[in-house]
């Protein structure tokens, strides 16, 4: 697996340029033909990628962008936090609300001490989990591809992420009104 | 207190002190102070210089390799009257997660790299702008778990959410849609929020929510036979404008007077409040004094004008 490989890898460069292993929308383009040029305000960003029949493949509009970051340790979920919020505002990404649950969520197992008999006597075990939500305003599809892939790249071992994105999207344009008022017959 | 130019002296001073220290001790010594001044030594032949770039130095993750981190890191428990234990052998710092390759200028070098693929937030899109253009919200989760596993079931969910507003609805299709649509409608907000996953793909459920939608919506607006024979005693609320009380009134002032413009009369409309909340949400000392107020005014009106 890529991501193994990148992990335990000693001097092996983060060159995300030049890596393969990206599934970013569009695919990488050329750096002669970057996606800003067709940038027009008050509209939907268009990307200079044109689908196999033809059609203009619009960016998606992010509202919100919201991580919820679990682990075993808040000193690396607080970490991850920074790295998060550092990487957004180097790519220019609006950092909304950051929290953490102040108490873990406990999962605990109640065993038996002993091989054989002495019911009464037991053992407990837990594991807890921490929770850290962090909140991204007003991205682009592209944008928001980028930052979750290089974010996700680099989440520590144990550390487990769920993204919620509420995307912004215009009316189907076949939800108009009916020219005539349908009148349904029962006979029908 | 040494000069610019000595640095090299310097350090020939610290090996010398070093060595020097390091004889006294093997005479008298135990085992972990060895240790120490072997890795000194080690340490200072592997001098890092202090302007190299940190992201060659450690450019992925990587567990923790004290040799390579010039930092005097403690981590652990101490022991009685001692600090906690140094770099070198920790298997706690060996454990734990570290962000050596992520230093402020190696995340700015990122940055620049991938900025290339990143568009805009399109200009001049204020939030008013934004809500009259997309209207409609959909809401998505993906999941990432710290196992070769990339798949989870919750992932398929899919929420859309729509505010009435946005809709062409007249009173009909906006009564029947609500009908329609029951306990996803929230009146606080104004919004309908449709949840699907039935379907085991987040596209599969993505189509199904929008022809859902489409389906409510176009349903709304038919109107079947038997919806015209719904009568006064079917209907759930007080609707002046089909009522007696109006026909009675309107009656009543325009045989008083010859002119038929008391339609738009505004004692007439407070009148009209004044009834529909009495039946609507029933008598107590509020409606029925607005009642009462209402009508005195409106027949007030009426006597001036006789008058």
């Amino acid at each position: 697996h890529v991501l193994s490989e990148v992990k335990e890898g000693f001097g092996n460069q983060i060159n995300l340029c030049r890596d393969r292993g990206l599934s970013l929308r569009p695919p990488a383009p050329k750096s002669d033909t970057l996606p800003l040029d067709h940038q027009l305000a008050n509209a939907p960003v268009v990307l200079s990628q044109t689908t196999e029949d033809g059609k203009i493949e619009l960016d998606q509009l992010y509202k919100l962008v919201e991580l919820e970051v679990k682990g075993h340790d808040t000193a690396v979920l607080k970490s991850y936090e920074w790295f998060a919020k550092t990487a957004a505002r180097e790519l220019g990404i609006t950092v909304g609300n950051c929290w953490s649950l102040r108490k873990p969520n406990k999962n605990r197992l109640t065993l038996l001490k002993s091989v054989f008999i002495y019911k009464k006597h037991r053992v407990q075990y837990e594991i807890r989990t921490q929770f850290h939500f962090l909140q991204f305003h007003n991205l682009t599809g592209s944008t928001a591809d980028t930052f979750l892939e290089y974010i996700q790249r680099n989440l520590p071992e144990g550390v487990a992420m769920k993204v919620t994105k509420v995307a912004v999207q215009a009316l189907p344009k076949h939800l108009v009104p009916p020219e005539q008022a349908v009148n349904v017959e029962e006979s029908k | 207190c040494h000069g610019n130019g000595s640095t090299l002296l310097n350090s020939v001073d610290q090996l010398m002190h070093t060595l020097m220290f390091s004889h006294i001790l093997i005479c008298s010594c135990m085992e972990p102070e060895l240790d120490l001044m072997l890795r000194l030594v080690l340490q200072l032949s592997n001098q890092m210089p202090v302007d190299q770039e940190w992201s060659n130095v450690w450019p992925g993750p990587r567990t923790f390799h004290p040799a390579s981190v010039p930092l005097p890191i403690r981590q652990g428990f101490p022991n009685k009257r001692q600090a906690p234990p140094g770099k070198f052998g920790n298997a706690e710092l060996m454990k734990i997660p570290n962000f050596l390759h992520l230093t402020p200028p190696a995340i700015k070098k990122h940055c620049e790299s991938l900025k290339q693929f990143c568009t805009e937030w399109p200009k001049g899109l204020t939030s008013e702008e934004q809500e009259k253009l997309f209207p409609m919200e959909v809401i998505t989760s993906d999941y990432c778990h710290s196992s070769p596993v990339i798949r989870d079931p919750m992932a398929r969910i899919v929420t859309l959410k729509i505010n009435l507003n946005s809709l062409i609805l007249d009173n009909h299709a906006k009564d029947k849609l609500l009908r329609l649509v029951e306990n996803c409608y929230d009146p606080d907000t104004n919004v309908i929020t449709i949840m699907a996953d039935r379907c085991p793909l987040k596209q599969q459920n993505y189509d199904y929510i929008m022809y859902v939608l489409t389906a409510l919506y176009h349903e709304a607006w038919k109107k079947e036979t038997w919806e015209q024979e719904k009568s006064e005693a079917d209907m759930e609320f007080y609707n002046w404008a089909n009522s007696v009380s109006r026909q009675n009134i309107l009656s009543y002032l325009s045989l008083s007077s010859n002119d038929t413009t008391n339609d738009t009369s505004p004692h007439l409309s407070e009148y009209e409040q004044a009834v529909s909340e009495l039946f609507n949400q029933g008598e107590d000392d509020y409606t029925l004094f607005k009642y009462k107020e209402s009508t005195k005014k409106l027949f007030v009106l009426h006597e001036d004008q006789t008058l």
